[in-house]
């Protein structure tokens, strides 16, 4: 009953955690840059200050699909932290991202349009890789459940070393960071998806980029096991490489992204899964 | 709990340039690196209206930039504050009475913060913005709605004709 608390509190404070990773990360991004950059509560006066702005919007669908996106990305979140199906976990983050392709086309804007059709191929480039992920953690751990990648008495991390490269070589997809933020793009799309968005309704979107923190930092903790201090220490280093990736990186096109992350990553992890099922 | 205060620590700026030379331009980009950081004030420079409160606009208005300025300017969510930066923006400067510009941002849509010089330097730029945020702090939102189109409907009485003056125009032209 004990491990049932963790998870749930952990689910309930996500966006206030994931706000402040978001706040710790543009402290660290700017001090990358020689820059003093914002104070670390920054992403929560965003979200008051948002709250407060008079609300337009371009159709009540495009509103609503929007909340949908944060609703079902909070919901896939709570799926992982408990310790469900690894697949249906993938899955329900799909549909969280289908949610704001739907919203992003359901608007006149091109660069909207824009924005949906990058975000329809990086899930084309992210979303194979980790099911070969998920693949390999049943290979080993015999079952699909994070609960059993959770309490594995050997991190995974040793056992397969590739996929978890695999998954370094994603994320930045993922997270909408440079080099792979064609989806986003905030000079040429400026925002792209979520650029019809305004006031209150660009919170929801606003905020699920916070959940989206939580989600991909938990699938970094699963290759830890039940190690906490490898867990920590994974995490840590996953946020320092984001960062440092994203400052010392150019965009590249989403043609580029596509083939390196069908041929590098997905080898990487097929090759692991190969491994990992002949041993 | 009052959520007016929050709008001073987190200004988003939308930077539009309205046919200047581009020296004030870069002057603003200058503002967002390390050695001036206005990040650190909690500013971002987006390039979207929808979700930004600050409105920089560089350059003299050219008849061509003058429709999407206004057009910007109307798609920005209240409140918001406009800051003419530039001496182009806030009177004309250099081009002013030119055939193909407008004297000034001012001519079309209201301003709050004018800031002079040519090209405007950093240091000016970040002391309009930080007094552009006091006023952004005392706007309210019922101080911007269109009168005539919320609290007042139009009388009919009052209401113009076009044709009634299209009727006495014509016969004045032949």
């Amino acid at each position: 009953m004990n491990n049932l608390w963790i998870p749930i509190i952990l689910i309930i404070l996500a966006p206030l955690l994931g706000g402040l990773v978001y706040g710790f990360e543009r402290i660290i991004k700017a001090r990358m840059q020689r820059r003093i950059g914002p104070p670390l509560l920054q992403p929560f006066y965003d979200f008051l200050k948002l709250a407060d702005k008079r609300k337009m919007i371009v159709h009540s669908a495009h509103a609503f699909l929007g909340i949908m996106h944060f609703v079902s990305l909070w919901f896939a979140l709570a799926v992982l932290l408990l310790g469900s199906d690894l697949i249906l976990v993938i899955f329900l983050h799909l549909l969280s991202t289908a949610l704001l392709i739907l919203a992003a086309y359901s608007t006149r804007s091109i660069f909207s349009h824009l924005g949906a059709n990058r975000i329809a191929i990086s899930i084309l480039a992210y979303e194979p890789v980790l099911i070969i992920i998920a693949v390999s953690i049943f290979m080993l751990t015999g079952s699909f459940d994070a609960t059993a990648a959770f309490q594995s008495e050997q991190p995974l991390l040793y056992k397969m070393p590739l996929a978890f490269i695999a998954l370094l070589l994603v994320l930045p997809i993922k997270l909408k960071k440079s080099p792979f933020d064609v989806a986003e793009a905030h000079q040429e799309l400026t925002g792209g998806v979520e650029l019809e968005f305004s006031g209150i309704f660009y919170e929801a979107v606003y905020t699920a980029k916070w959940l989206d923190y939580v989600f991909c930092y938990t699938l970094v903790y699963l290759f830890a096991g039940n190690n906490i201090l490898l867990g920590a220490g994974l995490i840590i280093f996953t946020f320092f490489y984001l960062n440092a990736l994203d400052n010392s990186t150019a965009r590249v096109s989403y043609k580029q992204m596509l083939r390196f992350s069908l041929t590098v990553s997905f080898s990487l992890a097929f090759i692991n899964l190969l491994i990992n099922s002949l041993t | 709990m009052n959520l007016a205060s929050y709008r001073k620590k987190s200004p988003w700026i939308l930077h539009y340039n309205a046919g200047g030379c581009n020296g004030c331009d870069i002057e603003i980009l200058a503002c967002l690196s390390p050695k001036y950081d206005i990040e650190r004030f909690g500013m971002i420079n987006t390039g979207n209206p929808k979700q930004s409160d600050i409105l920089l606009v560089t350059g003299p208005v050219t008849k061509r930039s003058r429709e999407r300025l206004v057009e910007i300017y109307a798609q920005m969510p209240e409140p918001k504050v406009v800051i003419a930066c530039g001496a182009c923006a806030s009177t004309g400067g250099v081009f002013r009475g030119m055939y193909n510009c407008e004297g000034g941002i001012d001519q079309y849509i209201p301003v709050d913060v004018y800031v002079c010089g040519c090209g405007t330097r950093p240091e000016q730029i970040i002391d309009g913005v930080v007094q552009a945020l006091g006023i952004l702090e005392t706007k309210t939102k019922e101080l911007e709605e269109s009168v005539r189109l919320k609290k007042e409907t139009v009388k009919e009485g009052k209401q113009i004709n076009r044709r009634n003056i299209a009727d006495q125009v014509k016969p004045a032209m032949i």
